[in-house]
């Protein structure tokens, strides 16, 4: 045993497939079902209403907590005669407006940023004092800049998002590896060309990640925006709806508006970025 | 320290130039066998870190001509990456000059493409195909269809046809290196600058890649600039090999390598000794000191 220079060479005998009992099986139907995240997801979701509309009988108070069913009858019904959705689309069209705008300026923001070093300076200071802001904070003095109507959402709105894209922006140009920038420099890109064909689809995750929390950020600024003041040419969105409904006491309907509010961000995350992530970074392999 | 020895072998190896680029049709309309194609003359490069100011190489003197398969072949630190950098006009010499065809070198162009070592050189967000069309359409070189077809001809020289439509990340390293490749050759540099394209492959796929290399080479007569730390790779790859110093780079030598496909002759091996002992005579000088 100790002598290391006189070991035998070993052979062994391996098994063939067929004396395996199991080598590729397929799953129970149960295991198949509860391997779809979704699934699961549907599963909670239904336990937490369960929860809520027993809890809701048991309290018996609608006018602190309306039942499941209470709140799905207002919804089915706001939705019938037209409210929710129009006070939705009120919302969003503001939303649109002032996100877009709000990455507009992030983008020429940021190109302007990457081009010179006081334009780095100035972006890095301005995100470094008005991220941490919150824009709703704004509002009494878009309130007074603007008067009461859309510009001053417009302007609380481009607050939210701006920063976070810009911000977002020059992190991902400023990841942009050295060697893909030698390659487009190689090909005599330069200036906006280069961000254009280079820089943005390079920086592409990060720019997406910014859209996102802008998003998220607009999104909740608007509805908080539109619970202090929501009219704006004659009309409110979802957070003037639930302020409204608030004040008569229509608890069933507050709950509706905020299910809204829910619903439409699910379907933005879910459906509109899910859609993009898929056509873009995904189908690139730049995330998994 | 380039002597006299090294400029008679040269005028040896430029006498093979003439006849090989008289085979070649088209590809230089001022195609002078006699003139450099690359002329490098005593380029002292320095470049500052946070700390220190560096000298990478020391004027290094070196001319390639047309067809030329010219290896820069150096430990790490030698400053030849550096030196490949420059001629790609990426960075300026503090002292002497690059020329291409007598045109001083002053920035990056697509007279000179650049293959990295890394594999993220291919665009991720572009096919195979998208990639080696890339550059043919944003330099304005060829139109949209003939930009296509040009592309597909290079493509199925590096035999990635069927992988024409897929994007790098569904590739392995040496098909996305095949494509930077292809994405190069596509564009007919007059010279193609080559950074250790092969280092970070496993040893399976380097061979296989310097036996394509030099096939595509037999091909087309494409001049390369090729830079590695590898002496057998510089003795394979290589008709001629330029050898530097470390910290800073200087020219120890520049020698004509074994004849193609002697690269496991008994030429080859003594090559490969002659040029370790130069490498590691330095080191022996080094120690003492430092």
């Amino acid at each position: 045993m100790a002598d290391a220079m006189h070991r035998e060479n070993i052979y062994s005998e391996t098994l063939g497939p067929e004396q395996f009992g199991i080598i590729e099986k397929p799953l129970t139907l149960v295991e198949k079902i509860y391997s779809q995240a979704w699934l699961r997801k549907v599963g909670i979701i239904v336990v937490l209403a369960l929860a809520w509309e027993f809890y809701a009988r048991w309290l018996d108070n609608s006018l602190l907590v309306p039942t499941f069913s209470d709140t799905m009858r207002a919804f089915a019904a706001g939705f019938g005669e037209g409210t929710i959705p129009s006070r939705a689309l009120s919302s969003l069209e503001v939303l649109l407006i002032g996100f877009a705008t709000g990455t507009l300026l992030a983008g020429l923001l940021t190109v302007f940023a990457i081009s010179t070093l006081i334009g780095t300076d100035f972006l890095e200071t301005m995100t470094a004092m008005f991220n941490p802001l919150p824009a709703i904070a704004l509002l009494p003095l878009a309130l007074i800049w603007f008067g009461l109507g859309m510009g001053s959402l417009v302007f609380v709105l481009v607050h939210s998002v701006m920063w976070a894209v810009a911000l977002n922006t020059l992190a991902g140009f400023r990841s942009v590896s050295t060697t893909v920038r030698m390659v487009g420099r190689n090909y005599n890109l330069n200036g906006l060309r280069f961000v254009g064909k280079i820089l943005i689809p390079a920086a592409f995750p990060s720019i997406l990640a910014g859209l996102k929390i802008g998003w998220a950020f607009a999104w909740r600024t608007l509805i908080a925006a539109e619970l202090v003041f929501g009219v704006s040419s004659g009309q409110g969105g979802l957070g003037w709806y639930i302020f409204e409904s608030k004040n008569q006491l229509n608890i069933p309907e507050v709950f509706a508006g905020l299910l809204t509010i829910i619903l439409i961000g699910l379907a933005v995350e879910n459906v509109v970025f899910r859609f993009i992530e898929t056509r873009t970074v995904q189908r690139w392999g730049m995330q998994s | 320290m380039p002597s006299g020895a090294t400029l008679a072998s040269r005028s040896a190896s430029s006498a093979v130039a003439k006849v090989r680029a008289a085979n070649v049709v088209g590809t230089d309309t001022q195609a002078d066998p006699s003139r450099p194609l690359l002329d490098v003359r005593g380029v002292t490069i320095q470049y500052k870190t946070q700390a220190h100011l560096i000298t990478a190489t020391y004027r290094v003197e070196f001319s390639v001509l047309q067809g030329d398969r010219f290896v820069l072949l150096g430990p790490s630190g030698c400053g030849k990456s550096t030196l490949l950098k420059a001629v790609g006009g990426y960075l300026q010499p503090t002292e002497g000059e690059i020329r291409l065809k007598g045109e001083l070198i002053t920035r990056p162009g697509p007279d000179r493409i650049m293959v990295f070592q890394e594999f993220d050189q291919l665009l991720p967000w572009k096919t195979v195909l998208e990639n080696v069309i890339f550059p043919l359409r944003t330099t304005g070189t060829l139109g949209a269809k003939a930009a296509h077809e040009r592309a597909m001809h290079y493509i199925e020289k590096v035999n990635l046809t069927k992988f024409a439509h897929s994007y790098p990340h569904m590739l392995s390293g040496g098909m996305k290196q095949r494509v930077a490749i292809a994405r190069g050759m596509a564009m007919e540099p007059d010279i193609l600058l080559m950074d250790e394209p092969f280092a970070a492959l496993d040893a399976l796929t380097r061979t296989r890649m310097q036996d394509e290399l030099l096939a595509l080479w037999d091909d087309t007569q494409f001049t390369v600039l090729f830079v590695t730390h590898s002496i057998p790779e510089a003795i394979k790859i290589g008709n001629r090999i330029l050898l530097l110093s470390p910290h800073p780079g200087q020219v120890k030598a520049e020698i004509n390598s074994v004849p193609r496909g002697q690269e496991n002759s008994n030429d080859a091996a003594a090559l490969g000794r002659e040029i370790h002992d130069m490498l590691f005579s330095d080191q022996i000088e080094e120690t003492p000191n430092g």
